[in-house]
């Protein structure tokens, strides 16, 4: 399977090898001080024998199931109740550790990495039994290290199963990633070719005049509604409450005759600044549409000037105004952002209105 | 002169047509050639615009941006670097705004979008082929943005400015204002805007020219 679950059974592996080490050093140190040196030795042949078995079956995935894991488990219990034979019973009382010490916790690792939480628990009881079932007396040491083992199967359960949803949702969200590329890819790529498409019988209608121009024309404006929906990305609010002047801008305009003209790069507002600055150009368009013509061209501009934003909206009318200057409802809006609107007319050059909003 | 045939303009500039839709090509081709054009030749993709333009020589490239195998701001790149004299002229519909500013600083000296009509075309490829920047109001926007984001950022001293003029120029061309219109309100002759608005695209081309051999010396030392 995955990456991670052969880096998890991995880890045991290391750890059943460190602790094996360890553990046979400190036995062979103490073969003299032992009541039967010889079952020591074999015993530690043993847990040396089965760390190179296991090591090798669980490496392999189709392994990992229960027969293994409860051979695993059997073996280092079976480990603990031979400390009597190498031990005289009353230092086991005592409190004397088992035979095999930490090395048993590579197979309650192996339980709690193969069942999580319940596999570390379960195993951990049957260990306790094990230990418990040696020593005639229960010492404060023994219990310490009961606990210990109930700790550490239900903690390395937990974390084997973190892990596990963790990798789970990285790789869903990374399929989640690759699909939308991939859908955009698309999007672009029909978009484009609809685009093409409806620009060349704009093209042709416009030359072939007669009915064919009507229908140039139509195709035209929807040509124009597709590019601004193709540039833009709808509902973006991005971390932070922060919007995209230019998504705004871009949906919001009427299909044709209002010219965008944007930097490349986002132009990131507050969201409150951004759909109130939108809404005084929506205002700003509508007026040029009611004193100039229906159907008259308006020009919008986004510029960035320090921490200022500017939308400057012109038209290409008359110049004259009159009735031009109640451009209070566009004026309101700002004085409430902090901005301020600007409208400057010049004879036959058209109006401009400048909205300027300090982020 | 004889009324039956219009006198024809001095032999209209030579042209490559790049566009991967064939009937695109088709309707450029037919224009450029009625407005008397001389059409070399046709690409449908970036690679063999580089190849075909390397044969031709053509005065001016008329290049779609969306292009299979290599995409037009990379053949753009490869063709002005192979023919300093050949001219592009941007002509897309997808309006990509990013991909038309690279374009530009690649090289590309015009930008009109495919709604166009045929006239403003033939108009476009005979001014490009001139010298003439081809400037739309969303373009002259877009490069008002890049040199307001190159300033912000953190190589102000050696990045291109504007100057006042050429921003007060831009500014207008970006609020709709046709070349002729500007010249009117600033009181400007048609060349001084058409050299500021050059002006314009030609820094930001050395800076970005500037900045890929800076780029190029910068990793070859860190080979050694």
């Amino acid at each position: 399977m995955s990456g991670l679950d052969s880096s998890l059974w991995r880890a045991v592996s290391v750890f059943r090898w460190l602790t094996v080490i360890y553990v046979a050093t400190v036995n062979l140190v103490d073969l003299d001080n032992v009541e039967h040196p010889l079952t020591s030795l074999l015993l530690t042949a043993g847990m040396v024998t089965w760390t190179v078995i296991s090591t090798v079956a669980y490496a392999t995935a189709e392994l990992r199931k229960w027969p293994l894991l409860a051979t695993d488990l059997t073996i280092a219990a079976a480990m603990i109740l031979a400390t009597r034979l190498v031990e005289p019973a009353e230092r086991i009382a005592q409190g004397e550790p088992t035979f095999p010490q930490m090395w048993v916790a590579a197979a309650l690792l192996a339980w709690a990495v193969r069942w999580q939480r319940r596999g570390g628990v379960a195993a951990a009881a049957v260990l306790s039994v094990a230990d418990l079932a040696n020593r005639a007396a229960i010492s404060a040491e023994t219990v310490k290290g009961v606990v210990l083992l109930w700790f550490v199967g239900y903690v390395a359960g937990y974390v084997a199963g973190l892990a596990r949803r963790a990798e789970a949702a990285f790789q869903e969200a990374v399929r989640i990633q690759a699909a939308t590329q991939e859908r955009e890819r698309l999007s672009r790529r029909i978009h484009d070719g609809v685009l093409q498409v409806l620009a060349l019988v704009q093209r042709r209608g416009a030359e072939l005049g007669g009915d064919a121009a009507e229908l140039g024309r139509l195709a035209g404006e929807q040509e124009h509604a597709l590019r601004g929906l193709v540039a833009t990305s709808p509902d973006g609010v991005l971390p932070g409450g922060q919007m995209d002047l230019r998504d705004l801008l871009g949906t919001s305009r009427d299909a044709s005759h209002v010219h965008l003209s944007a930097p490349a790069e986002p132009v990131l507002m507050d969201q409150h600044q951004a759909n109130e600055l939108a809404a005084a150009v929506a205002e700003a368009v509508h007026n040029v549409r009611r004193h100039v013509a229906a159907d008259a061209d308006a020009w919008v501009l986004v510029e960035e000037e320090g921490d200022d934003v500017i939308v400057t909206v012109r038209d290409d009318g008359p110049g004259i105004a009159p009735g031009r200057l109640e451009q209070a409802a566009e004026q309101g809006r700002l004085r409430d952002l902090g901005g301020s609107a600007t409208v400057t007319s010049i004879p036959g050059q058209g109006t401009e209105v400048e909205l300027r909003v300090p982020r | 002169m004889s009324p039956a045939e219009p006198t024809p303009s001095p032999p209209g500039p030579s042209v490559l047509v790049v566009d991967d839709h064939p009937m695109w090509r088709d309707a450029v081709e037919r224009d450029l050639v009625a407005a008397g054009c001389e059409v070399l030749g046709t690409a449908s993709d970036g690679a063999m615009a580089v190849r075909v333009a390397a044969a031709v020589r053509p005065d001016v490239v008329v290049m779609d941006l969306q292009l299979p195998h290599q995409s037009g701001v990379e053949a753009t790149r490869e063709i002005i670097t192979a023919g300093p004299k050949t001219r592009v002229l941007v002509l897309s519909a997808s309006g990509e705004q990013s991909d038309v500013l690279e374009a530009v600083k690649a090289g590309a000296t015009g930008y009109l979008v495919k709604s166009a009509s045929a006239a403003e075309l033939v108009d476009a490829v005979r001014r490009t082929a001139a010298g003439e920047a081809t400037f739309t109001s969303g373009l002259a926007g877009l490069l008002l943005g890049e040199y307001r984001r190159l300033a912000a950022g953190p190589e102000t001293e050696s990045g291109p400015q504007l100057s006042e003029r050429e921003t007060e120029v831009l500014r207008l061309v970006a609020k709709g204002l046709t070349a002729k219109q500007v010249a009117t309100r600033l009181v400007l002759s048609h060349r001084t805007v058409q050299n500021h608005l050059q002006n314009a695209m030609q820094k930001l081309q050395v800076h970005n020219r500037a900045g890929l051999v800076r780029y190029a010396i910068e990793s070859g030392l860190d080979e050694d």
